[in-house]
């Protein structure tokens, strides 16, 4: 009698549990499945905004984020950790940092991403009662495109990325020169991450000490989380700071991202966006 | 091996390590130390007869403890002493100490309300002077009672210090994110940064055990 009712119940449970988990075909059509994709959180347009803009893109555009659900991360690491635990699927990442990920040889790969074309520029910022500083910077820029410099240093730091850490970079010292403070936060390699000996290096210390040389004053970085580069900025600690910006075109607005009372200098990169996935 | 090599001791990593690890204590020590301090005097307004003082400490501990340490944190760095020249470590302190005082105060307080008013008035008809009786009582008493909550406090002061990359201070948290974005090996050195923070707790808890040995 026993025996019979454990097997009934047994009977049961595997009912129940193939109600839970469906009888049908588990090999489903991959089109149809939600691609759970990683983000870095943006700092001042909210994840709503967020939304809305890549609703827009899909209207605008080839691209289908349908199938996408979008969970935002504060920086890299924990969207790297996300992947790795399986809570997203996908992480979206630009093409540089993608190139530094394979370039250590990690277990990832780039996904095809078919019709998706979008990227985004990398500036200066500065505040707006800063203009003349701004002035400076653009100057500096404009020169270094023109001279071939900034593609130089974009074909070291970025295009020839390698396995190993980039080279320590050396600021600069000029006697007697202004010092602008710049904050950075080591968490975007290869344009910008802390070396072993604890030393800021990447493409944006480079181009930093390249930009002091021009503008003869001495740059002086500093580390901070980045979530506090607008405080920082705002506050007078920091005189410039690096921001992200979406290049305009008619699927997403200008400036959803810049900090209040902040002005951006031209971009000095612009990258494409990746998407990469676990090989596990 | 060869990847928990590479995170943790080439090329001078492990010295970075050492460096951050040494902010982390060295901004500990002291909040600790002024924390002390302040909740002590804290403590006595909030247990003294004079109704402004209580009040004052009763708001201290209510705004302290009520917001985080790293809003705190922000405002003193960011707002407050943003034009100074104060150096992010001392605004570290500062704040740390402020932020431990109210709960030190609390401590003491709760320790205080333990002692048996009876003992010391006893001890006074036997002849003790006020400071005596105080010294020789109550406190052996407060310091057996308080010991293993401010045992905790110091632990997750340790904890709280973590925050302090916000305001460009690079200590052991800072150290660890920064080198997980450098290597991408998030999980090994998260986990490595975890058990520095671990074993750090860990000698805390040895060195109470020591006193509460000798004792």
């Amino acid at each position: 009698m026993k025996l019979k009712k454990v097997l009934s119940l047994l009977a049961v449970g595997a009912l129940a549990g193939s109600l839970f988990t469906g009888c049908g075909d588990t090999n489903k059509s991959s089109e149809n499945e939600d691609i759970k994709l990683g983000m870095i959180t943006t700092l001042n347009a909210s994840e709503q905004k967020v939304d809305e803009i890549l609703k827009l893109v899909e209207q605008k555009s080839n691209i289908n984020l349908l199938h996408h659900t979008v969970t935002f991360y504060k920086d890299l690491s924990a969207m790297q950790m996300g992947l790795e635990s399986g809570s997203i699927d996908e992480m979206s990442t630009y093409d540089c940092v993608a190139n530094y990920l394979l370039a250590k040889k990690l277990n990832l790969h780039v996904v095809e991403q078919h019709g998706m074309s979008l990227s985004d520029s990398f500036c200066f910022a500065v505040l707006k009662s800063n203009e003349g500083l701004k002035k400076d910077l653009d100057k500096a820029l404009a020169a270094m495109k023109k001279d071939g410099t900034l593609d130089k240093l974009v074909k070291e730091y970025i295009t020839d990325v390698k396995a190993e850490d980039p080279p320590s970079v050396e600021m600069p010292h000029i006697d007697g020169a202004d010092t602008i403070k710049v904050a950075v936060t080591g968490d975007l390699p290869p344009l910008d991450l802390v070396l072993a000996n604890g030393k800021p290096a990447g493409f944006n210390t480079a181009l930093l000490a390249e930009m002091g040389k021009r503008l003869n004053k001495n740059i002086e970085i500093f580390d901070i989380e980045g979530d506090a580069r607008a405080s920082a900025l705002t506050s007078g600690r920091a005189d410039v700071i690096f921001w992200a910006i979406v290049p305009v075109d008619d699927s997403r607005p200008k400036d959803i991202d810049t900090p209040e009372g902040a002005v951006l200098t031209e971009p000095y990169f612009t990258d494409k966006i990746t998407h990469l996935k676990s090989n596990r | 091996m060869e990847t928990v090599y590479a995170i943790f001791i080439k090329d001078g990593a492990w010295l970075t390590i050492l460096k951050g690890l040494w902010a982390t204590v060295q901004i500990s020590a002291l909040s600790l130390l002024f924390g002390t301090i302040l909740g002590a005097l804290i403590c006595i307004l909030r247990v003294s007869n004079f109704n402004p003082a209580k009040v004052f400490a009763q708001i201290y501990i209510a705004v302290i403890r009520g917001s985080p340490v790293l809003m705190l944190l922000m405002l003193f760095f960011y707002g407050i002493f943003a034009r100074t020249d104060l150096t992010p470590i001392t605004i570290a302190v500062i704040t740390f100490s402020m932020h431990t005082a109210a709960y030190v105060a609390e401590l003491l307080r709760s320790a205080l309300m333990t002692v048996d008013k009876g003992q010391v008035e006893a001890a006074r008809t036997l002849g003790f002077s006020k400071v005596q009786a105080f010294q020789l009582v109550a406190l052996p008493q407060i310091i057996r009672v308080a010991k293993p909550v401010y045992q905790s406090t110091l632990i997750n002061l340790i904890q709280w210090t973590s925050v302090v990359g916000y305001v460009s201070i690079t200590d052991l948290t800072r150290v660890i994110n920064n080198t997980a974005a450098r290597t991408m090996q998030p999980m090994i050195t998260i986990i490595g940064g975890m058990i520095i923070y671990l074993a750090l707790s860990y000698v805390i808890h040895e060195i109470f055990a020591w006193t509460e040995k000798k004792n």
